[in-house]
């Protein structure tokens, strides 16, 4: 019997025996080592700030830029904790320290989507009485709105990401076409490119983007509801406003014209690298991304369609204007930091002017800072940054709440029960989502 | 003083089981009760001004009434149902085939371990490749060259969940293979040697012979399975994240994401009470349904 016959021999078990002494021995010993290998603390007049920060694409230019700290600041040190890449092991790292109250974070960065959180647990301390309003209104608007809660400001905008729409510069040229305003002349247009393309034997697509039920949805949603005039959440009323008419008619727009129509069906199972895949492939007109695709699109190793690629503000519907989703990162200070005033001596280094050219001249970063956008240096490094201005002052953040995490959930799993079947009951939905909305919304108030 | 010998056996089986009762505890009795715990609480990672407030059995009303808790405990269980179905049938006929005597059986059976060799989430990952909608291994063998009739399979709630399910089966069945194979192997020759001299055909030793002498093997591959397949997570997690519409949320991917993504520790501790009561009443049962065949075979 299976069972029965499991029983292990005895000289297995003695073999075992050793192992565990063994296992237990190089714990003792490591950890012995680890006790020796302890610095003490030094006592000295050098003041230290803590930084949690990840590991940057280009170091050289971090390096720099802490060499110039440094020797304008000799009396504070920056020690850099490296964390993860991906923004949600990074969250949980940070969360973790902060959950701690711990001491050994002064200077944080945070992404888009975290200031409301962190402020409503405490994490982040308000930095209202360190910047003047005049010296706020230089930053993008909506970088400055994300970090805004309850009309007090938690963090300073470091760099910016935002949706843009890309297009085949050759294809629409070849065609006749200028890039498209609305959302119905990029599906019109579309569709008669990959007709005519067809007709030669190319079979390609009219538009990629990101569908999948995940954050990069809420997104992308976000987007066409906005720029129809509607909205995810009533900013001055704090509910729901998924059930409007104008958010429920961009979503049935998406629904009927993008997704089966303008795009291929498979959008509703892409995040960024697969729609992106499907674009430097040469195999869609249009594309929505963040500014990084710019790079990857216009790279001969990686994309064909190297030279074609053009960018524009994403389009709207003929009664709204155009709006980009917001993402970029943020400096925040810790709440239990001992050097508060240190602390802020480094953001406010960080965003100044010379320091945020510093990041977009040598490593492409998007300012935050409005008067960057029309700097030669920073448009000869980045010469697509003179297009994407508007785009940057367009973006817009999404809902600012401390359980954003959660509201972005329901929105994902309406979003995606819509878009996903043609028959969907749209408005039953969003009666539902909203209800669901309005139940977390409330636990804030 | 002298210990009689039953109480000596006795504290040395004590000192024998001790640390493993120990590490149980630490590691399995601890967390459940903490979690039940939890599940007692209204707990918001993001809102620590509301406190931890003990709030009775409301999670758990909540929870019955959580149309998407509903959803997911649907799918879970059919899910359940279809896999463990597959699997058992699928292990029992390729232990059945590498239980007889060929060349190369052993590279056989060691090939046959493969898949359960590779953990989930490669195996996850390696999956949605195959079922991707440009390059995806399953549409070229459907339509070959034809690349306007490819299908985006993950992307239709139906066929996205016909996938994670075709994923499964395709890794567990070789456990289930193997577990069966066990139990196969304890067949003795005589018995089938006895049945063809009686004239019996091979579907008859099959149905008489080796069905009922295999059943307790089939029944521990039943069990561990069962209880393996309830808290499937990391397909879901790799291939879909829940989606498309939803349609392949599982219990537990969503009570990860209430704990992890929404920091709502204390409702997604009533979930994850909730698939443990579901498995532990699996186990029982199960146990006590080979436990009680195995004591009559004894007897």
């Amino acid at each position: 019997m299976a069972i029965r016959s499991a029983r292990p021999k005895p000289r297995r078990q003695r073999t075992a025996g050793r192992g565990v002494c063994l296992a237990i021995t190089i714990i003792m010993v490591l950890s012995l080592t680890m006790l020796a290998g302890c610095p003490g603390k030094k006592e000295s007049d050098v003041m230290t700030i803590r930084f949690v920060t990840w590991k940057p694409n280009q170091p050289e230019a971090w390096e720099e830029i802490l060499r110039i700290f440094h020797e304008e600041n000799p009396g504070i040190r920056i020690e850099r904790e490296i964390g993860p890449h991906s923004s949600t092991a990074f969250h949980d790292l940070l969360t973790q320290k902060l959950k701690n109250r711990s001491r050994d974070v002064d200077v944080f960065f945070m992404d888009v989507i975290w200031p409301a959180e962190f402020a409503a647990a405490g994490w982040a301390m308000p930095l209202d009485d360190f910047i003047a309003a005049q010296e706020r209104e230089k930053f993008l608007e909506g970088a400055i709105l994300a970090n805004t809660f309850e009309n007090r400001l938690y963090g300073i905008p470091l760099f910016v990401d935002s949706g843009m729409l890309y297009y085949r510069k050759d294809l629409l040229k070849q065609y006749g076409f200028k890039p498209p305003v609305t959302w119905q002349e990029m599906a019109d247009i579309s569709g008669k490119i990959v007709i005519k393309e067809s007709k030669k034997g190319r079979y390609i697509y009219g538009f990629s983007g990101q569908f999948k039920q995940y954050e990069g949805l809420v997104c992308g949603m976000m987007e066409y509801i906005l720029s129809n005039n509607g909205m995810l959440v009533d900013r001055e009323k704090g509910v729901s406003a998924v059930t409007g008419k104008p958010a429920i008619e961009a979503v049935r727009f998406v629904r009927d014209r993008i997704i089966g129509g303008a795009a291929p069906v498979g959008v509703l199972a892409y995040q960024e690298p697969e729609s992106l895949d499907l674009f430097i492939q040469g195999k869609a007109v249009f594309h929505r991304n963040w500014p990084y695709a710019w790079q990857i699109a216009n790279d001969p190793q990686r994309s064909t369609i190297a030279g074609n690629v053009g960018i524009a503000k994403l389009p709207h519907f003929p009664a709204g204007k155009s709006y980009a989703a917001l993402g970029g990162w943020q400096l925040g200070i810790s709440s239990y930091s001992e050097h508060k005033e240190a602390a802020w001596k480094f953001v406010q280094f960080l965003a100044s002017d010379r320091i945020q050219k510093l990041l977009a001249v040598r490593s492409g970063k998007a300012p935050t800072r409005k008067a960057l956008y029309d700097d030669p240096e920073v448009l000869k490094a980045n010469p697509h940054f003179r297009d994407m201005k508007d785009v940057f002052l367009s973006a817009y953040p999404r809902p600012v709440t401390p359980l954003y995490p959660a509201l972005s959930n329901i929105l994902q799993r309406y979003f995606s029960t819509v878009i996903s079947d043609r028959q969907s009951d749209i408005a039953g939905e969003a009666e539902n989502a909203s209800r669901e909305m309005n139940k977390l919304l409330s636990m804030t108030q | 003083m002298k210990l009689s010998l039953i109480r000596r056996e006795r504290l040395f089986a004590s000192a024998l089981t001790g640390p493993a009762l120990f590490i149980v505890a630490v590691f399995a009795f601890y967390p459940i009760l903490f979690s039940f715990y939890l599940s007692l609480h209204r707990i918001v990672l993001g809102l620590p001004s509301l406190g931890q407030p003990f709030v009775g059995f409301e999670n758990y009303r909540e929870l019955f009434q959580d149309r998407i808790a509903l959803r997911s405990l649907t799918n879970t269980l059919i899910f359940v149902f279809s896999t463990i179905s597959c699997e058992l049938l699928f292990g029992l006929g390729i232990a059945l085939i590498i239980n007889r005597s060929f060349r190369a059986r052993g590279l056989v059976r060691a090939a046959v371990l493969v898949p359960w060799a590779i953990p989930t989430v490669v195996s996850s990952q390696m999956w949605r490749f195959i079922y991707n909608d440009k390059y995806g291994l399953l549409n070229f063998l459907l339509f070959g060259a034809a690349e306007s009739r490819y299908r985006a399979w993950l992307a239709d709630p139906f066929f996205a969940f016909l996938g994670i399910i075709v994923a499964d089966v395709w890794k567990a069945s070789s456990f289930a293979a193997l577990l069966i194979l066990a139990g196969l192997q304890t067949i003795p020759d005589d018995l089938y040697e006895a049945a063809r001299i009686d004239g019996a055909s091979a579907w008859q030793q099959f149905r008489r012979i080796t069905l009922p002498m295999v059943k307790p093997a089939i029944l521990v591959a039943l069990l561990f399975r069962t209880m393996d397949a309830f808290r499937v997570f990391d397909l879901v997690y790799v291939m879909t994240q829940g989606g498309p519409a939803d349609s392949t949320n599982v219990l537990q991917f969503y009570g990860y994401k209430k704990i992890f993504a929404e920091g709502l520790m204390g409702y997604g501790s009533t979930i994850s009470v909730l698939v443990f009561l579901i498995t532990l009443t699996l186990a029982v049962f199960y146990i006590r349904l080979v436990g009680t065949r195995l004591f009559r075979e004894q007897a």
